[in-house]
C-alpha cells in the first residue's frame, strides 16, 4: 500500500514540474495606432453596454499627464478609478471635458453618457466611447494626427517627448476648475544615474518626467523610496508594471526601446 | 508739440500697449486650446478654495521648510473630514487628489528628515 | 495491466520531457495561420525559410511586431492594407532584393491571388519552392543550417526596413557565456550572445523573453523550454530545434571525459 502511494505521488510530482515554468514568452504587440489603448468595463456590461475604449494618443497630444492623472483624478490602471455615467454627468472625470460645451479648438466636445433614458441620437453619441466591437467613426485619424510628429521605434511609433520640445504638440498644463490656480512648474534636472551589471548605464532625467507628470503622479505611490538612488528596481519589476512600469509598458514608450533609458556607454 | 497733443498722443500710445497686455495677464494657464464653458464656473465652496491654496503648490515642494510641509501634511488632513460628508462622485474625485497631494508632502518631508548619504 | 499503466505514463512523460519530433525540413518553421474569419479565404501558410533568407529575425519580430506564436499577433485585411504587419513589405511598392513585393489583401472578395498566402489546402501556388530555393544552402538533418549560411555569405539578411521605423545605433552586445544545468552530470551549456544578437538585436529577447539581467537570476529549464518558453520561444519550431542536443550542449558529458 505504501508503496502505491509512493508512486502515485511521484508520478504527480512528475507531471506538475512543467507547470511550475516562469513566463518566458513574446507578448501581443499592439499596433502604433493600439498602443495606449485602455478598455474600461467597470459598469458598462451591467447596464448592458458595450465596454468602453480609451485611446491615449488622442488625448496625449492635447493635455500633459498630469492633467487627467492628478488634477481630474483618473487612476493610473484600467478600472481603478470607478467612473460611473452620474460622475460624467456632473462635470468630472470624462465630463470635465466631454460635456458638450468645452471647446477644442473652436468647437465644442462631446457630450458623454447620459442617465436619462436613451433616443436614438443618443446611442450614437454613447457609441463614440462604449465601442467594443464596434465600427465607430472617430474625428480624428492616427495616420494623420501623427504625420508631422518625429517617429520613434515601438509603442505609438511617435517620439511624445521630442515633439513636445519642438513645440509641434503643446500639451495643456492646466484645466480650468480642476487645476488648483498656480500653474506647473518644471522640475529642475537631477539626473538619477543607476548602473546595472553588463548594461549601458542608464540616464534617467527628471525634468523630462516632470514636463509630463509633475510629482504626485510618481511620489510616492509609484516610487516610494526617499533615498535617492536606494531603491532597486528590476527589469522583472518593471515588466510587471511596478515603478517605471507603471507607465513603460502599456502608454510611454515601452520596455522594448532599451537605448531611451540604457543611453550611457558602460564605463570600462 | 502742443502740451495737450502730446498728452493724448502719450495716453494713446499707453492704452494701446496696455490694453493687450492686461488681456494676457490675466489668463494664468499660458495657452490653452480648450476654453471654459460658456456658462460661468459655479463660485468655489469653502473647502475646494482650501484644498486649491494646499494643492496648488505641489510643485514647489522640494523647496519648503520641513516645518511647512509638517503644516500642509496636517491641512490635508484636517479637510479630509469634510469631503468624507460630500456627494459620492465628489467625495471620490477630492479624495483621490487629497490623497495623491498630502502623499507628495509627506514624501517630501521625509526625504528631508533623512537626508541622502 | 500494469504493462499498459506504464506504458501510458511513458508516453504522457516523453510527452513532457523530451522535444516533438520536429517535421521535415521543407515544412519546418511551418506557421499556420487561422483567425477562423468568416469571410476569410483559408488559413495562412506562413513558412519561415523564404523569409528568413531574406531577413533578420529581429526586423520581423521587433521592428514590425509579430508575434512568436501562431495567431498570437492579430493580423487582419484591415491592418495589412493600412502597412502594418505583412502590409509593411506587401504594399505592392516595396523593393525587396530587386523584386517588387506583391500586394496583400487588395480584394475584398476572392480572387485566385489570395491562395498565395491562404494556401492552406492547396498544391502550386507558391512562387518559390523549398528544395531548388535553399539547395545551395548548408543542412543539418533538421532543415537549413542559417547560421552558418549567414556566417559564410551565403545569405545577408537585412536588418532594417527603410522607412518604417527609425534606425538607432546599436547597443553593445555582451559577451558569451556558460549557462549552468540545474545537475552536475550535463555540463554548462555555451551560450553565444554574439550568434544571438545578429539575427535579434537586443530587443527580440530581452526584456519579454528573458527579463532579468542576472543570469542565475531565473532558471531557464528544459521544462520551460520545451513549452515554448524562453529558449523554446525559438527553438522548437524555427530556429533549430531542441532535439539538436549537441549545438547547445557542447561540452562532453561527465561520463565521456577523461
Amino acid at each position: 500500500m505504501n508503496r502505491k502511494r509512493f508512486v502515485t505521488l511521484a508520478l504527480i510530482l512528475l507531471f506538475s514540474i512543467p507547470s511550475l515554468a516562469q513566463t518566458g514568452t513574446k507578448k501581443k504587440r499592439p499596433l502604433p495606432y493600439e498602443y495606449g489603448r485602455v478598455v474600461l468595463n467597470n459598469n458598462a456590461t451591467k447596464y448592458e453596454m458595450a465596454p468602453v475604449v480609451f485611446e491615449h494618443w488622442i488625448h496625449r497630444g492635447k493635455f500633459t499627464c498630469r492633467v487627467c492623472h492628478v488634477d481630474v483624478g483618473f487612476g493610473m490602471k484600467a478600472g481603478n478609478t470607478g467612473i460611473r455615467a452620474a460622475d460624467i454627468e456632473r462635470g468630472y472625470y470624462c465630463g470635465a471635458c466631454h460635456n458638450g460645451r468645452t471647446l477644442n479648438d473652436g468647437k465644442p466636445i462631446f457630450a458623454a453618457c447620459s442617465t436619462r433614458k436613451l433616443t436614438y441620437e443618443d446611442q450614437k453619441r454613447c457609441d463614440r466611447c462604449h465601442s467594443v466591437g464596434k465600427r465607430v467613426p472617430s474625428d480624428f485619424d492616427f495616420a494623420t494626427f501623427t504625420a508631422p510628429l518625429p517617429k520613434e521605434r515601438y509603442g505609438n511609433g511617435v517620439d511624445w517627448e521630442k515633439s513636445e520640445e519642438l513645440g509641434l504638440i503643446k500639451p495643456q498644463t492646466a484645466l480650468a476648475g480642476f487645476t488648483p490656480k498656480n500653474p506647473l512648474v518644471v522640475q529642475k534636472d537631477f539626473d538619477l544615474n543607476a548602473k546595472v551589471e553588463g548594461m549601458p548605464d542608464i540616464i534617467f532625467s527628471h525634468r523630462k518626467h516632470t514636463v509630463w507628470n509633475g510629482c504626485e503622479l510618481c511620489h510616492p505611490e509609484i516610487f516610494m523610496g526617499v533615498k535617492k538612488g536606494n531603491s532597486h528596481y528590476t527589469m522583472v519589476d518593471i515588466s510587471e508594471g511596478r515603478s517605471c512600469g507603471a507607465c513603460h509598458v502599456t502608454v510611454a514608450f515601452p520596455l522594448m526601446d532599451c537605448q531611451r533609458c540604457h543611453a550611457k556607454p558602460v564605463q570600462p | 508739440m502742443n502740451r495737450r497733443l502730446r498728452a493724448i498722443v502719450v495716453v494713446c500710445l499707453l492704452t494701446g500697449f496696455m490694453g493687450p497686455g492686461t488681456v494676457f495677464c490675466t489668463s494664468q494657464n499660458g495657452a490653452q486650446s480648450t476654453s471654459p464653458p460658456a456658462t460661468q464656473t459655479p463660485a468655489r465652496e469653502a473647502w475646494q478654495r482650501e484644498f486649491d491654496r494646499i494643492c496648488s503648490r505641489t510643485q514647489e515642494a522640494m523647496s519648503f521648510s520641513e516645518e511647512d510641509l509638517a503644516s500642509l501634511v496636517q491641512r490635508c488632513d484636517a479637510l479630509a473630514p469634510q469631503i468624507e460628508k460630500l456627494d459620492e462622485t465628489r467625495r471620490k474625485v477630492y479624495l483621490g487628489r487629497l490623497h495623491m497631494c498630502r502623499g507628495l508632502y509627506a514624501y517630501v518631508l521625509e526625504s528631508k528628515r533623512n537626508p541622502k548619504k | 495491466m500494469l504493462a499498459a499503466a506504464l506504458l501510458m505514463t511513458g508516453m504522457a512523460l516523453a510527452q513532457i520531457y523530451l522535444p516533438p519530433a520536429p517535421p521535415p525540413p521543407a515544412q519546418y518553421g511551418r506557421v499556420v495561420l487561422d483567425s477562423h474569419a468568416v469571410r476569410s479565404p483559408g488559413a495562412v501558410v506562413f513558412d519561415h525559410w523564404l523569409h528568413r533568407s531574406k531577413f533578420t529575425c529581429r526586423l520581423c519580430h521587433v521592428d514590425i511586431g509579430f508575434a512568436m506564436t501562431a495567431n498570437g499577433t492579430g493580423i487582419t485585411q484591415e491592418s495589412i492594407r493600412k502597412g502594418y504587419h505583412c502590409g509593411a513589405c506587401h504594399d505592392g511598392k516595396r523593393v525587396v532584393e530587386g523584386n517588387v513585393v506583391f500586394a496583400a489583401c487588395v480584394s475584398d472578395q476572392y480572387v485566385p491571388a489570395c491562395d498565395r498566402c491562404h494556401a492552406a489546402v492547396k498544391r502550386g501556388v507558391r512562387k518559390y519552392d523549398y528544395q531548388s530555393y535553399t539547395a545551395r544552402y548548408p543542412k543539418t538533418n533538421f532543415g537549413v543550417d542559417w547560421m552558418t549560411a549567414e556566417e559564410h555569405g551565403l545569405i545577408r539578411p537585412a536588418d532594417e526596413l527603410a522607412g518604417f521605423v527609425p534606425a538607432k545605433p546599436r547597443m553593445p552586445v555582451r559577451g558569451d557565456f556558460d549557462i549552468a544545468a540545474g545537475v552536475n552530470w550535463v555540463r554548462p551549456v555555451q551560450f553565444s550572445h554574439h550568434k544571438h544578437a545578429v539575427w535579434n538585436g537586443c530587443e527580440l529577447c530581452h526584456p519579454e523573453i528573458f527579463a532579468t539581467a542576472r543570469k542565475s537570476a531565473v532558471q531557464y529549464t528544459m521544462f520551460s523550454n520545451i513549452e515554448g518558453h524562453h529558449c523554446g520561444a525559438c527553438h522548437l519550431k524555427v530556429a533549430f530545434p531542441l532535439n539538436n542536443c549537441a549545438m547547445c550542449h557542447t561540452r562532453a558529458p561527465m561520463w565521456a571525459q577523461q
